[in-house]
């Protein structure tokens, strides 16, 4: 078993203060210490991103993200978007989604998109989002809900 | 309308299996065969018993009364063990499993696990398990049944060494060859073993309750099924068992059929304490995939285009393990020679058994294959006879309500009108740009299961809520919103009254099953029925309340309309009933009826057609093709939810142009070299074409509720053979093997340019 280290973060603007194993990911972190289940875990190699979390603003593999490296760090979860954001809402309202397993990743590396990128043109949408795999909708209503939020947000 | 699984689902509260977290819950993980194919000699888990945290070991040892009465599981055939028994069959085959008190514990221990293996030769593709002397995978024949099967069809168990299932239909007389102007005969390599990639692995958690019940969550989309195989391989009675399905982070087909169920339930049994088994995404590559396949088929055809006779001999790459096999080769089979008009039909489909990850349920389900070869043959018989594709396919087409073969069902849309939609769209009559070349495909596939029975039921509550129980689970496909509206309209509620738990084996309706498109069209029908049952119930009652004909009454959102008058449901319900109130149960059951001139001996409920087109441009230097505009249309019948509707058109596209291009397990003799997702690469946003335009048709045919029919397969299946007619439009290529990377579409350049050396000479 690795040693623990303490690690303060901030996640969805609380204060955290733990002792992990420096082999321990941010994924199980979020899920196991703090209840926060939202995101999923995919492939566990960074690759499809359905565990992604928003750290320091820019979209993470959760999974692949070891915790002590989080250190002082802001890290938002789906959680911490509240569930009516304009992503969030884009994303219903278009049925952006099908089996939903894939969702929280995208919803989240959506967010830090237009948090960067206000205005995306479609091909900017298209190459962010490719960090996270969607097996279900063939990614064209995730686009326009890509698009529809950030058109909301900018108005 | 939003979809009723849209705030759990992008809020991240949806909960799926691999959610479910019960106290004292133990972890479970595999030690899998290095090898292909070996005997296995010994299994020496002392070390591993006494390692760290761990709290139970399975081996073949344990796989025996009294807690196993059948050491192997199967759909038709009973071959797959629930872990190796005599010999391992791939590299990936599980052989020991362990229950710790964390998965890195049971990794480790796993680790410690001794096994003496004598390797045998390892049959890796098609050719080597049918060679002469061939080493068999099952040396002795499996448990195994045939289904019954109707007019011109047949089945056999294991007709030749590693084949485990034949399929053929024969239909008219193979005279009618002798009478054709043409016959050609071409051959198609299939070569796509799509991994399903659904994002949620194989997972299941399984307790022993105190009454000595097995408690079991799984993410699979047959639950009924899965209870009854589990029944039987663990010796318990239905009663005895509780399967309950969350929502289902993506299945495809992988997830029908027992998965990690078994080995959860007993190690559950062996450690007296919860166990979850849930699979690394790089294990689902290990379990499950789609068939590769080679296809030859013969066509005899007139000098002006009209199709005569089709004889086709598939053989499908099964796997390890038969699995769904048997029902694809069926499939495959019988859905040869796609939706045109025929004299004579002639197929044979042999399932192989090869030493590679067992081929399973995939969308499309052989249907993908079967279109691939039967659409771009007819491209190249319309070549070589000098008729435009899109006049030959009209010429040949089945009518609207025309019978597949003799004895089948009608087809259930208007082939031509969609075909005309997407040769629209892909601008057929109009001059291609240069160097781009057009395709078209339509690809076909019978709908909604064979023999399949659905029952559902409907409760109407004394305020007017609404509760729908049945079986079908919510996978993605937004069946918990199709269905929900079908019974909103029926008892004039809003869809938000109406409350559907999930699939749980003892509460829960029977069915067989999420898969084969039957969510609308079967379940449909029985949830249709249901519903119109409950509003009878509701309104007798109301008429005898009111002293008014049941004619004159309606419902609308907890009250009784009768004219100009709005009676509220709930006084009513308490005046007959009490205070407490009553709820009104509807039953609905449907199953198409037992027909023995039917081949597959019910004729089939719905048919399901993709129509594709594609403009794509190749790079004859480097054999890369650019698809730069993909048209795909679907015909709902009637969209019970728009958004629902286009989405399964789409993602089903998706995946067939993924398989079509890119996608595919490769193998180094039997040894997989890309069982991971980032060599396996999925496709990404990036890759979708920078056109891709799919058409929702709304013809009104479907046999589901107000005319709507199952779809969510078939937009897959026309994608490939429309890029591979595309290719051979812009470059003068004929591309027979998928997917079409690089390598292969250069393979078929040389090809060309050989033979017309060899022409030259």
């Amino acid at each position: 078993m690795s040693a623990e280290v303490p690690v303060r973060l901030t996640v969805n603007g609380n204060e955290i203060a733990v002792e992990v194993p420096t082999s321990e990911m941010l994924f199980d972190t979020a899920r196991d210490r703090l209840g926060l289940t939202g995101a999923n875990l995919g492939c566990d190699h960074a690759s499809c991103g359905a565990c992604t979390m928003i750290v320091d603003g820019d979209p993470r593999a959760s999974c692949s993200t070891f915790t002590w490296a989080a250190e002082g760090a802001e890290v938002t979860t789906i959680e911490g978007l509240g569930g009516d954001s304009p992503v969030q809402r884009a994303f219903a309202d278009r049925s952006a989604f099908q089996c939903g397993y894939c969702t929280p990743g995208l919803i989240m590396t959506t967010t830090a998109m237009l948090a960067e990128i206000p205005e995306p043109d479609e091909t900017t949408i298209r190459e962010w989002i490719s960090s996270n795999i969607c097996r279900c909708t063939g990614y064209a209503m995730i686009i326009e809900a890509a698009q529809a939020a950030a058109e909301e947000s900018c108005a | 309308m939003t979809r009723v699984d849209a705030a759990a689902k992008v809020t991240g509260t949806a909960g799926y299996t691999v959610d479910v977290d019960l106290p004292g819950m133990l972890h479970a993980k595999v030690l899998r065969s290095p090898h292909a194919h070996a005997l296995v000699r010994s299994i020496d888990v002392e070390a591993a018993a006494a390692a760290p945290g761990v709290r139970a070991v399975l081996t073949r040892d344990d796989l025996i009364a009294p807690l196993v009465a059948s050491a192997s599981y199967g759909y038709f055939i009973k071959d797959q063990p629930i872990l190796a028994l005599d010999r391992v069959r791939y590299i990936g085959d599980p052989v020991v499993a362990i229950a710790a008190t964390t998965e890195r514990e049971a990794v480790a221990a796993l680790e410690l696990v001794r096994v003496e293996y004598e390797p045998l030769d390892a049959p890796s593709t098609i050719d080597e398990a049918l060679a002469d002397g061939a080493p068999e995978l099952f040396p002795e024949a499996p448990l195994g049944i045939v289904p019954a099967y109707g007019q011109g069809a047949s089945g056999a168990l294991r007709p030749a060494p590693n084949v485990c299932y034949r399929f053929a239909y024969e239909t008219g007389s193979a005279s009618a060859f002798d009478e054709c102007d043409h016959v050609f005969t071409d051959t198609f390599d299939f070569d796509g073993r799509q991994q399903h990639v659904h994002l949620e692995p194989f997972v299941a958690v399984a307790q022993w309750t105190p009454d000595d019940r097995l408690e079991v969550w799984s993410s699979c989309q047959n639950a009924f099924p899965v209870r009854k195989e589990l029944g039987r391989v663990l010796g318990l009675s239905e009663a005895r068992i509780r399967l309950r399905v969350p929502f289902i982070g993506g299945g495809f087909g992988a997830k029908n059929g027992c998965k990690t169920e078994p080995i959860a339930a007993l190690l559950a049994r062996k450690a007296g304490a919860p166990v979850r088994y849930c699979l690394t995404n790089d294990e689902n590559f290990l379990t499950q995939r789609q068939h590769n396949a080679r296809i030859t088929v013969t066509t005899g055809v007139m000098d002006d285009g009209t199709l005569i006779a089709r004889r086709a001999q598939v053989l499908l790459d099964a796997g390890a393990y038969a699995d769904a096999s048997p029902l694809v080769a069926e499939k495959a089979g019988y859905r040869i020679a796609g939706p045109y008009k025929w004299k004579h039909i002639d197929s044979v489909c042999d399932a192989v058994l090869t030493a590679t990850t067992p081929s399973g349920p995939f969308r499309g389900f052989g249907g993908t294959q079967a279109s691939f070869a039967c659409e771009s043959q007819l491209d190249m018989i319309a070549r070589r006879l000098g008729i435009d594709p899109v006049q030959l396919r009209m010429r040949n087409l089945l009518d609207l309500h025309e019978p597949y073969v003799p004895g089948e069902s009608g087809m259930d849309s208007d082939l031509r009108a969609g075909l005309d939609l997407v040769a629209e769209a892909i601008g057929w009559s109009h001059d291609r740009p240069a160097g781009r070349g057009r395709g078209l495909a339509i690809g076909f596939k019978d709908s909604g299961g064979v023999n399949k029975p659905a029952q559902a039921r409907v409760k109407v509550s004394t305020s007017g809520d609404v509760f729908l129980h049945c079986g079908t689970v919510e996978i993605g496909q937004g069946i918990t919103t199709a269905l929900r509206e079908v019974v909103a309209r029926i008892l004039g509620v809003p869809i938000a009254r109406v409350h559907w738990p999930q699939t749980d084996t003892d509460h829960s309706p029977f069915d067989q099953g999420t898969n084969a498109s039957s969510g609308v069209s079967v379940m449909g029908q029985a949830v249709e029925r249901a519903a119109l049952a409950a509003r009878s119930k509701v309104l007798e009652f109301a008429a005898g309340a009111l002293e008014r004909p049941v004619h004159e009454l309606d419902l609308d959102d907890g009250f009784v309309v009768a004219g100009d008058e709005r009676h509220p449901l709930a006084p009513m319900v308490m005046r007959t009933y009490g205070g407490t109130g009553f709820e009104f149960t509807g039953e609905g059951f449907f199953k198409a009826e037992e027909d023995h001139r039917a081949p597959l001996e019910t004729q089939c409920v719905s048919w399901e057609y993709g129509w594709g087109a594609a403009e794509v441009e190749v790079d004859e230097e480097t054999g890369l093709v650019t698809v730069h505009r993909l048209v795909v249309s679907g015909d709902a019948g009637v969209a019970l939810h728009h958004d629902v509707c286009r989405g399964q058109d789409e993602g089903a596209a998706l995946m067939g142009y993924g398989g079509a291009m890119f996608e595919t397990m490769r193998y180094d003799g039997a040894r997989l070299a890309n069982g991971e997702m980032v060599s396996y690469r999925p496709a990404r946003a990036v890759d979708v074409p920078a056109e891709f335009v799919s058409i929702l048709q709304e013809q009104g045919h479907g046999p589901g509720p107000f005319g709507s029919k199952g779809m969510g397969e078939g937009a897959m299946l026309p994608v490939g053979p429309a890029i591979a007619n595309a290719i051979e439009d812009a470059i003068g290529v004929r591309v027979t093997r998928t997917p079409f990377t690089p390598e292969n579409v250069l393979a078929a350049i040389d090809e060309r340019d050989r033979r017309a050396a060899e022409a030259a000479r």
